[in-house]
């Protein structure tokens, strides 16, 4: 492996070689030998493959940032832990019902929100499949007789349906379906950014906005090329096919390096249940000053680690961590610290005095109490 | 201009205003950012507010694994951008401090912003503006220096020397440099 | 008219769409300035914003403040009058319940006599309306008895202030000079909780190197960064004032010049105070000698220094006494009239100035007239449009007045803007006076435990919905502008007063059509008097950042500083007090040994009728409690969070205890705004101040058991 990776750059671009290399073989499967390349999908191809090395650049790059590291490696090493096999996959599970299909915490945070996001999730999910079985050509229909469609998933044949049955309808209008739900998403999404005064306060246009507008870009067009078939008669049908080519093109480069990144990292949410806090609102580690719970032993040694390698010393004199108290407590030590009242970490069980005469209130040169024993009888000018 | 948040503690009186100022700005959601807390309540009436210090290079941001913690230009720390956030809490352990806020319910981690929509436009947050008895204020960068060094003198008059763990306590008022 | 005011260079938050009320809070006697959000399109109440400019608090907010907005369109507010039907409250129409209030007033007075009605009046509103309480009692309903729940608040520092200067301007100095101090002497007041943008102030003079001693029985957030905290026993300032009168005298500190040519009665002062040394004092007082001593040298040695005080103080049997001679110090030291020095007392009601020079006190007619003096009954007549002899004579304090209810001669009721279901002492004697009344009718815009007695409910507005003056506790009068137009069928205070008066048949004296042509015959009717408001304007006030009173003509500029020449007496002199120490109207015995003091927390405003309802404050402190020393609680075997019983020979209550040691070891402290089963006033002590007729709220003997 190694030896392999001087080969290369950077990991980064040893893992985009692979993938492109991998994509491209699979095509070769699934086109029979590049057989039936359907010319016309050339350009989906070319946004597809930059695709790919975009997310695999990023999520290279990405995970190999310390935290995420931690996170990841933590993960990776529970996963394979046998005794903790029922909370691995109850944390898998629940993550991705709740987290990733239902989406219920964006739900939480608004009705309208939830159903905002879930609409464009599902829709640009959705979209994605068909398009990229589409384009490597892993899928494709083969007419077997008048009345019957076959498809044919990486050059085997799969199941057969009724060219007008439901099944076969759902599947053609699939990148309708997608698309509706994406305008819908999107256009709930415009006015929610337009309107809410809240919203605006941290919005960024450029970041927060465009992958909006790109999305609708190619949801406009995709669904004027569905409309000019079907109800022009092919009407500037290669036009608009070449048009929202184009736009597919734009949104396939922008994705991994814009604010749509966020999908691919999502999945990581499961490390939360497995490896910290398995039930909501229970925390396992007691605070060292004060013993309430906020955390478990495996996420302060975690965050201890992390904050370790990028130099940060939050080392206390008596060899504990900052980390190993509470927020609460921390922010009771810090002041104290600074009133220059006694710390509880060096005596606990001391009264804490608050008036100790060091801290002058305010900063003026305070007038010693000299000034009212002895100038008796003297007065200021002014 | 080049505007700091100063606080200093003792003058809390620990009424709160600034918690409810809180929750008035702007995409905040009615939610207070800060903190006003009894050192302890038994021993004496001191209170303090707190909040985040906006550092320039954040261990909450460091410690994100989803790097979700952004900085903005003018060098405020936002909250979590909610589309990242995975929900682990790191950022509330991390942070020396212990400034972070999480909600459990939307499953995000939600801190001070030096109200971003007033401070981005040099009016000062609703905490600093409402403060009954100065103890958060919003003031510009070299009086904030000024106070500083009064206050490390007067220590020093006290005959206190700074210690390897005394870092806080010379230099005792923490600040969020913003600058425009 | 403009209704944003800033000046240039200040810059505020302008959010799209949303435009800025200029105004102040509803709250206490501050009247912070505060900007209120609206939206442009939809008239709703958006929020608030800072009024950096305002030279009182520069846009200071207590918590209280940031949320009082959340009032104006709270799902609490009564939407239409109501009715009380076999016992349950039902909404009518404006017209019904005027109907009925007319008949029912008209059967009572054609009954009784017209001294059968009462007016129980408000200082937490407008000038105007202030003024029309005092009108609509004496013109409309022509009745004696009128009174206002300053009698709980304000009337001991108005009749010490009386007493010692000749007249009673809250505070002799304007707020913004007290940065430039040397020594503030505060006694019973908690500043930092009960006004705290004041707090600013002082934190100033600190840095310059002023000197604070609090006077106070708890370690209160103000004692805490106190240079002297005099610790005293609740009940026993006089004895305090007289030993650090006693010790001012003793060292020389009397500027004599000053005394000799502006005040009366040094000598008798001089003698009256001769006994108490420190201690003396400390025998009384139960503070350290050595404080009082260093209290005494500080306070002597300052070149200018302001003494000032509030409840804690004034609210015993004593507090004119109280205020007479902490006022004194001020007097001997010669501070009065002069730069950032002075006497001040701490309003506690918005308009708790304004308010009680109008003639809502039983005994007083607008611009601090006096009832009983024929040539301002005739004055004031004559404004009025009524014959002298109609005027109603003197009528009795509030507490009397349910004396009066209990003895049959009142026979109804009209509250407005006041909660005395929760504000009076021993309520559980109010609460039965006002089940004996036939007809009680309360102006409020939430159900108060007052409005629950009622028969009739009218919805007023609340401060927002509304325009007018008040005055702040500087005696600086300032203006409330509407923000945005009367919710549901709410209806103002004034209007409500008007409609009464005109289906009494009085319409004629009530022909307002806004609160300025109140303002304007108002501003007639003080003319000559005391408090003369004569020369303001709504224009000078925007322009001139508000007016302080007197101002007797419109080139007038106000008087910031009072008492520069001479006092308002008769002879221009102030009159020292020589007043001996007494106890106060409760002490201590073998079935009730500790004492009972009672406050306001800082989330908190009065009654709490307002503040309770406001989920911010309700969450910082949702229930009253009994605050402690450990050591006390020890003696009961009582810890932290438990549940005891208080007990006094009036009633009971059960509360949770709080301990802390920044309080004395023998006295329970529990905040009084809660009402019902929680309110600590069952148990607190009418006695009367003899003068002002306070009830003595801050002291009385307590027992307590654990439960």
């Amino acid at each position: 492996m190694q030896q392999l990776e001087r080969s290369f750059y950077s990991k980064a671009s040893m893992y985009s070689f692979i993938v492109v290399m991998i994509l491209i073989f699979l095509m070769w499967i699934g086109t029979g030998q590049f057989s039936h390349v359907d010319i016309m999908l050339f350009g989906y191809v070319i946004g597809s493959l930059v695709f790919a090395i975009g997310i695999t650049v990023r999520m290279v790059s990405w995970s190999l940032r310390p935290a995420t590291q931690q996170m990841l490696k933590r993960s990776f090493v529970n996963m394979r832990n046998r005794k903790r096999k029922k909370r691995n996959i109850t944390s898998i599970l629940k993550t991705a019902v709740d987290n990733i299909v239902l989406q219920k915490f964006i739900f939480k945070r608004g009705i309208y929100r939830g159903i905002t996001h879930w609409l464009i999730a599902w829709g640009c999910l959705g979209s994605f499949a068909i398009t990229f079985g589409l384009t490597f050509g892993w899928m494709h229909f083969s007419l077997i007789d008048a009345e019957t469609y076959q498809m044919v998933v990486m050059g085997i044949p799969t199941i057969k349906m009724a060219a007008d049955g439901f099944l076969a309808q759902m599947i053609f209008e699939g990148l309708n379906i997608t698309a509706m739900m994406l305008l819908f998403g999107v256009l709930m999404a415009l006015i929610r950014r337009s309107t809410n005064k809240d919203v605006k306060v941290t919005q960024r246009p450029e970041f927060d906005l465009m992958p909006l507008y790109i999305l609708l870009a190619v949801t406009v067009t995709g669904l004027v090329l569905t409309v000019s078939y079907k109800f022009l008669g092919g009407w500037m049908h290669n036009y608009m096919a070449l048009i929202h080519q184009i736009t597919v093109v734009l949104f396939l480069v922008y994705f991994p390096f814009g604010k749509l990144f966020h999908l691919p990292i999502r999945p990581m949410a499961a490390g939360v249940p497995m490896n910290y806090q398995e039930e909501v609102q229970v925390d396992t580690r007691g605070c060292r000053r004060c013993n309430t719970p906020y955390s478990s032993d495996d996420q302060i040694a975690d965050v201890k680690e992390v904050l370790g390698l990028q130099s940060f010393d939050l080392q206390l004199a008596d060899g504990s961590y900052l980390s190993d108290y509470c927020p609460a407590c921390r922010r009771r030590m810090r002041v104290m610290k600074q009133l220059n009242l006694e710390s509880s970490l060096e005596s606990p069980y001391a009264p804490i005095q608050t008036m100790t005469d060091v801290q002058v209130p305010g900063f003026g040169s305070p007038r010693a109490d000299a000034y009212y024993d002895n100038s008796k009888g003297e007065k200021e000018n002014d | 201009m080049n505007k700091i948040m100063y606080l200093e503690f003792e003058r809390c009186i620990g009424c709160r205003a600034c918690q409810a100022a809180c929750r008035e700005c702007g995409d905040h959601d009615a939610k207070e950012r800060n903190y006003v807390e009894h050192v302890d309540f038994m021993e004496s009436r001191q209170t303090f507010p707190m909040m985040c210090m906006q550092c320039k290079d954040p261990a909450c941001a460091r410690v994100c694994p989803a790097n979700a913690i952004q900085i903005t230009e003018e060098g405020v720390v936002l909250s979590a951008s909610e589309e990242k956030c995975i929900g682990c809490r790191n950022c509330t352990f991390g942070c020396p401090f212990g400034i972070p806020k999480f909600d459990f319910e939307a499953n995000k981690m939600y801190k001070c912003d030096m109200c971003y929509d007033r401070s981005k436009h040099d009016i000062a947050p609703m905490c600093a503006s409402v403060c009954p008895s100065d103890a958060i204020r919003f003031i510009d960068f070299d009086e904030m220096q000024s106070l500083r060094r009064r206050r490390t003198q007067l220590n020093l008059v006290e005959g206190k020397k700074p210690t390897e763990q005394d870092k806080w306590k010379y230099v005792p008022e923490f600040f969020g440099v913003y600058s425009d | 008219m403009t209704e944003f005011l800033a000046k240039p260079g200040v810059k505020n938050l302008h959010n799209k769409g949303e435009k800025l009320i200029t105004t102040h809070c509803s709250y206490c006697g501050m009247q912070c300035g505060m900007h209120i959000r609206v939206s442009e399109r939809t008239g709703e109440i958006k929020g608030v914003e800072p009024r950096y400019d305002w030279p009182v608090t520069l846009g200071k907010l207590c918590p209280k403040g940031v949320t009082a907005y959340q009032q104006i369109d709270h799902p609490d507010r009564i939407k239409r009058p109501l009715i009380k039907k076999k016992g349950k409250f039902v909404e009518s129409s404006w017209e019904e319940a005027l109907s009925l209030i007319e008949r029912k007033f008209t059967e009572i007075q054609g009954k009784h006599g017209k001294d059968a009605l009462s007016v129980f009046g408000g200082v937490s509103m407008t000038n105007e309306k202030c003024y029309l309480v005092g009108k609509y009692a004496r013109v409309a309903l022509g009745t004696r008895f009128i009174d206002y729940n300053g009698r709980f608040c304000m009337s001991s520092a108005a009749g010490g202030f009386m007493k010692t200067f000749g007249l009673d301007r809250g505070s002799t100095l304007p707020w913004t000079e007290l940065e430039h101090s040397d020594c503030f002497l505060m006694a019973g007041s908690n500043t930092a909780e009960c006004h705290p943008t004041s707090i600013q102030m002082f934190w100033k003079a600190r840095d310059k190197g002023a000197k604070m001693i609090v006077i106070d029985p708890r370690e209160t957030p103000t004692a805490r960064i106190a240079d002297v905290h005099l610790d005293l026993k609740p009940g026993t300032d006089s004895a305090l004032a007289n030993g650090l009168l006693h010790l001012i005298i003793k060292e020389g500190y009397v500027d004599q010049e000053y005394v000799d040519e502006r005040c009366n009665n040094f000598e008798e002062l001089k003698a009256s105070v001769e006994e108490f040394t420190p201690e003396h004092t400390a025998s009384i007082t139960g503070v350290a000698p050595e404080k009082i001593i260093k209290a005494a040298h500080i306070y002597g040695r300052s070149p200018r220094s302001v003494v000032m005080f509030a409840r804690g103080a004034e609210q015993q049997s004593k507090g004119v006494d109280n205020v007479t001679l902490y006022s004194s110090l001020a007097l001997l030291r010669g501070q009065i009239g002069k730069f950032a020095s002075g006497v001040a007392t701490f309003t506690g009601q918005g308009n708790g100035q304004g308010g009680r020079e109008h003639g809502q006190k039983s005994d007083l007619l607008p611009g601090y007239r006096k009832l009983t003096d024929p040539e301002a009954v005739k004055y004031i007549s004559k404004v009025w449009g009524i014959a002298p002899e109609e005027m109603p004579k003197p009528g009795v304090s509030a507490y009397e007045m349910f004396d009066e209810i209990h003895n049959g001669t009142i026979k109804a009721m009209h509250v407005i803007c006041s909660n005395p279901a929760v504000s009076s002492p021993n309520v559980e004697y109010i609460w039965e006076g006002f089940k004996k009344l036939d007809f009680l009718v309360v102006n409020d815009f939430f159900l108060s435990e007052t409005a629950e007695f009622a028969d009739v409910v009218l919805p007023t507005t609340t401060w927002a919905e509304d325009e007018g003056t008040t005055t702040n506790l500087e005696g600086r009068v300032i203006r409330i502008r509407k923000a945005i137009e009367p919710l549901h069928e709410s209806k103002t205070d004034w209007q409500i007063l008007s409609e009464i008066a005109a289906r009494l048949g009085r319409g004629k004296y009530f022909p307002y059509k806004n609160p300025r042509e109140i303002f304007e015959e108002f501003r007639i009717a003080t003319k000559g008097g005391k408090a003369d408001y004569s020369g303001i304007t709504y224009e000078r006030i925007d322009k001139e950042d508000g007016v302080f009173w007197p101002c007797p003509s419109e080139d007038h500029p106000g008087t910031p500083t009072m008492f520069k020449e001479s006092f308002g007496t008769p002879d221009g002199k102030a009159n020292l007090p020589a007043v001996g120490w007494e106890e106060p109207g409760e002490v201590p015995t073998k079935e009730f040994p500790l004492r009972l003091t009672t406050g306001r927390v800082v989330f908190h405003y009065l009654s709490g009728n307002q503040t309770r309802r406001i989920d911010f404050l309700k969450d910082q402190c949702p229930e009253p409690y009994a605050e402690m020393h450990p050591e006390l609680a020890s003696q009961y075997n009582m810890s932290d969070g438990e549940m005891i019983r208080l007990s006094t020979p009036r009633s009971t209550m059960e509360l949770e205890v709080k301990l802390t040691k920044a309080t004395r070891k023998d006295i329970v402290f529990v905040p009084y705004h809660w009402g019902k089963e929680l309110s600590v006033n069952k148990l607190t002590n009418p006695s009367l101040d003899p003068v002002s007729r306070m009830p003595e709220f801050k002291v009385c003997s307590v027992k307590i058991e654990k439960l």
